[in-house]
This record gives C-alpha cells, sequence and structure tokens, in this order.
C-alpha cells in the first residue's frame, strides 16, 4: 500500500501544480460571490438563495474538475509513457489506480471544502445565518465527487479521455435525473419502460437522493441513519468503480 | 565464481503476436527468441527498427504479455531490475530529486536509504548540482542521466536500458558511456539496445543481433570483430542482410523469476 500512497503523493502534487485548477476554482469562487446579486433581489430569502445558489456552484465546479482531470489520469500515464518508469518497478496495477485516485481525491478534497468553508463564510457575513449543515452538505458533494472520479477513471481505462469525460458527465447527470424517472415512468402503463428506469436507477449512482441542500435551506428535515446509509452507499459504488477499472486495467500491455 | 555464470535473463522460445488495424491483421513481432545472459555480463542487444528489441525487454520486464514462451530474471524480480525506456519521459513538473524520491518509494526503500540512494544516484550520474531543477529545464542528456539515475536508484543488479544514446549530442553520448562503463566495471549485468554499433563495440562484452523477431546471432564482441580487420559494423550488415552466421544457441539459466 505505501506504493499507492507513493503514487497518490504524485498526483497530488502533479494537479495542485496545475495552474488550470487554479483558475477554476478562481472562477468558482467568483460564482459563488455572484449568489451576493442573488441575494440582494430576494426579499428577505437571502441566506436561503447563496446557500442553494453557492451548493450548486461547488457541486458543478467540483464534478467539472473531478471529470476532466480524472479523465485524463490515466490515460495520460500511458501516453506520455511515464508508465514505463511505473510498471518496470514492483508496483500493481491495483495501486496504481489506487494511488491515481487517492491522489485526485486529496486535491478534490481542498477544492471542495476550500469552496464550501468560503460559501459558509460569505453566508455568515450576509447574512450572519448559515446553516451548521452547509458543511455537512459539503461533504456529501465531496463523496459524490469520488463517485464521479471513480466513474470517470474506470471508463478511461478503456476509452479516449474525451469520451471517458463525457461519460462521465453523462453518469453524472443520469444520476441527478434517476429518481426522477423512475418516479415519472411508476405512473405510465409501460412495464418495459418501467422495467429499465428500474435497471437505470440501479445501474447509476443515485445523486439526486444524496444531496443535503433540501436539509440546508429547511426543506427537510435531516435523518442521521439515512445519511450514514447514503455515505456509506457513494463509498461502497466508488470502490466497487475503481475494482471494475482495476479488472480493466489489469490487462492493459504497454 | 557461481554467480558470475548464472543467467540474469533467460528468454526462451518467446513469441508476441498483435493485432493491428480495423481489419485486426495478426502480425508476429517476435518469432521464438532465444537469449540468455550471465550476470557480469555487458550485453549489447543490436538488430534494425522493428526486429523486437524493446518488445523483447518490455516483455521481461512484464509490461507486456508473451504470446508464447518465457522470459526469466534471474534475480529477485523487479526489486534488484533497473530500467531506462527508450525516449524516456520524466514527470518534468518534480526536480530530479523528487523523482528519485518517487521511484525509491515504489521500491519500497525506507527513508534512511531514500535519502542515502539518492544522493548516491545523483552523484553516480553528475545531477547534485542540479536536483532541485525541475525536469522540464533539464536538457536532453541530462535527462538521460536523471533517466539511468531512476534506474540505478534501487542498487540493482540488473540494468536494461533501451537506447541510451539516442538523441544525445557527443558530449551526453560520452558521459552516458562513462556511466555504462562504470555498471560494468562494478560487475553488473547491463542489457542494452543500441543502433549506435561503436558505442556496443566499446562497452559491451557481448553481442546479440536481432532480425525479424529472431535472435540470429550472440556471441562475444571479439568473435563479431574479426582481428584480421573488418567492424562491428560491417559484422552487423552482414548478419541483418544476409543472415550467413549461425545464431548460437542460448544457454537456459538459473531458475528465476517468471514473468
Amino acid at each position: 500500500m505505501s506504493r499507492a500512497f507513493a503514487i497518490a503523493a504524485n498526483t497530488f502534487r502533479e494537479t495542485i501544480r496545475d495552474r488550470i485548477l487554479l483558475v477554476i476554482l478562481v472562477f468558482a469562487l467568483a460564482m459563488i460571490v455572484a449568489s451576493l446579486w442573488l441575494a440582494s433581489i430576494s426579499l428577505g430569502q437571502g441566506a436561503r438563495l447563496m446557500q442553494d445558489f453557492g451548493l450548486v456552484a461547488v457541486s458543478g465546479f467540483g464534478v467539472i474538475v473531478a471529470v476532466f482531470v480524472s479523465a485524463g489520469l490515466v490515460r495520460k500515464e500511458i501516453d506520455k509513457r511515464t508508465v514505463f518508469i511505473i510498471f518496470s518497478k514492483p508496483v500493481g496495477r491495483g495501486e496504481f489506480i489506487a494511488g491515481k485516485f487517492l491522489g485526485l481525491s486529496a486535491t478534490m478534497a481542498i477544492v471542495i471544502f476550500g469552496m464550501t468553508v468560503f460559501l459558509f463564510l460569505l453566508v455568515w457575513a450576509v447574512a450572519r445565518e448559515p446553516s451548521g449543515w452547509l458543511l455537512l452538505a459539503g461533504g456529501f458533494i465531496y463523496l459524490q465527487v469520488l463517485v464521479v472520479m471513480a466513474v470517470t477513471i474506470f471508463f478511461s481505462t478503456f476509452a479516449s479521455p474525451i469520451l471517458a469525460a463525457v461519460l462521465g458527465l453523462c453518469v453524472f447527470a443520469a444520476g441527478q435525473l434517476s429518481h426522477n424517472v423512475l418516479s415519472l415512468t411508476q405512473l405510465g402503463d409501460s412495464a418495459a419502460l418501467q422495467g429499465l428506469s428500474w435497471v437505470v436507477f440501479l445501474v447509476v449512482p443515485n445523486f439526486s437522493a444524496v444531496s443535503l441542500a433540501p436539509v440546508v435551506v429547511g426543506e427537510q428535515v435531516a435523518d442521521w441513519s439515512t445519511i450514514g446509509g447514503w455515505g456509506g452507499y457513494l463509498v461502497a459504488y466508488a470502490v466497487i468503480m475503481l475494482g471494475l477499472s482495476w479488472l480493466v486495467f489489469r490487462r492493459k500491455e504497454f | 565464481m557461481e554467480r558470475e555464470h548464472a543467467a540474469a535473463v533467460s528468454i526462451e522460445g518467446l513469441r508476441k503476436t498483435v493485432t493491428v488495424g480495423f481489419r485486426r491483421r495478426r502480425v508476429e513481432i517476435l518469432k521464438g527468441v532465444d537469449l540468455a545472459v550471465r550476470e557480469g555480463e555487458t550485453v549489447g542487444l543490436l538488430g534494425p527498427n522493428g526486429a523486437g528489441k524493446t518488445t523483447t525487454l518490455k516483455i521481461a520486464l512484464g509490461l507486456m504479455r508473451p504470446s508464447a514462451g518465457t522470459a526469466r530474471l534471474g534475480v529477485a524480480g523487479l526489486h534488484e531490475v533497473g530500467y531506462l525506456p527508450e525516449n524516456a519521459y520524466f514527470y518534468d513538473y518534480l526536480s530530479g530529486r523528487e523523482l528519485l524520491g518517487l521511484c525509491a518509494r515504489l521500491f519500497g526503500l525506507s527513508r534512511s536509504a531514500r535519502d542515502e540512494r539518492i544522493v548516491e544516484a545523483l552523484r553516480e550520474v553528475g545531477l547534485e548540482e542540479a536536483a532541485g531543477t525541475q525536469l522540464r529545464k533539464y536538457s536532453k542528456g541530462m535527462l538521460q542521466r536523471i533517466g539511468i539515475a531512476q534506474a540505478l536508484i534501487n542498487d540493482p543488479r540488473l540494468i536494461l536500458l533501451d537506447e541510451p544514446m539516442t538523441g544525445l549530442d557527443p558530449i551526453g553520448r560520452v558521459e552516458v558511456k562513462r556511466i555504462i562503463q562504470r555498471l560494468r566495471e562494478e560487475g553488473r549485468t547491463v542489457l542494452f539496445n543500441s543502433h549506435i554499433l561503436a558505442d556496443v563495440g566499446e562497452l559491451c562484452s557481448h553481442v546479440a543481433i536481432m532480425r525479424s523477431g529472431e535472435v540470429v546471432w550472440r556471441g562475444p564482441v571479439e568473435d563479431a570483430v574479426p582481428s584480421g580487420g573488418g567492424s562491428l559494423e560491417d559484422f552487423f550488415v552482414q548478419v541483418v542482410t544476409e543472415g550467413a552466421v549461425e545464431p548460437e544457441s542460448a544457454e537456459s539459466g538459473s531458475p528465476g523469476v517468471t514473468l
């Protein structure tokens, strides 16, 4: 496992030194600041709107960064032939996949929690009523981002970076909508459509159900057992996707 | 004395077939490579482009799988092997010291061993002063030397170098040749591919010549350079174009690691 941590440390160093990450982060923070404008026209709902809009910005930018960085994470090592340096040493394919994932996870932790804390401080400075759930919501966005990363890394083990990124974004979008699609098809008569929506619901990660945004803005009451269950679900989903990535990657020749 | 005669690399009947193109045409890259490298030898693996030299090394290292045959390393697995790939690219956002630190961690060296080996490897390739410089600022010759340093970071018994002189200016070539010469003097086993026959003649104790996926000749350098005249270049051209010389049979080595 120490080899996986060595690769993770290198991946962290690589991504954190990438200036494009800084540019995206600055843009994301600007979007969060833009929520101040929404607050000014919200007729007493300023804090709620800022938190809602801010969490969407944190999630959106987090996913975009995660998808585009993780799509090239493995392929870049193959294209630039740095895999020769890695795999000519006693490094297992699983250690490599785990290391790349852990390294980017560390970077994304800084990105997501940095944005969330910034949002929290902004809401506190403007409205003086930030919800403590905001920080936990950031934690759940982080778990969602880990799942999207694991899915994208899986696609990148056999597809080009562009295709892997597109597929990763598609899975994220499908995960946001799968619960609603399932509910809608249950209203109809088509058994085939209902069956298909069940399959999609079971296969893609169910992101819509694990959002804490409604709790943050007071639309729902938090239930710790449900929160724990969904957290476990996201972690298990990411681990399964990494396992599938290893199954594909271990057959690769360089 | 026993160790000197043990096989560091033992390749028997190695075949590799790949499919290429839309119609998945099968191409046989290796057609039964037999090659034994004994410990302490410095072997130059020669052959025209596409002869299968790099593929042979990659299979020996486990980067590719053979279609048939075996490639065994007579050392304790990859822990005792150093490898420099052809036209190696390294993480250019790292400094030389950081790259060596990463490679040392991949070999599982302890922190104190890492620190010690990094200093030694940098000294061996003469890059102590550039240790803190990012690799993107290195010249081609410096990159090749840091590549050799990462191949030596685990103090390996077997060193595989793929085209170590390619793209180097005369000074870079001299520097790399000095390093290989020193490795030879230290009694390490070195197997390297090269197109620069003069360097092979100067550095190697043995030569193996590949043509179209087979080793067609293997023997001491002296046997390839007749005392009556002629050069290794003439001999190489004769073997590759005419195939007039019978190949030496590859000896099977001591039990090792099957990759």
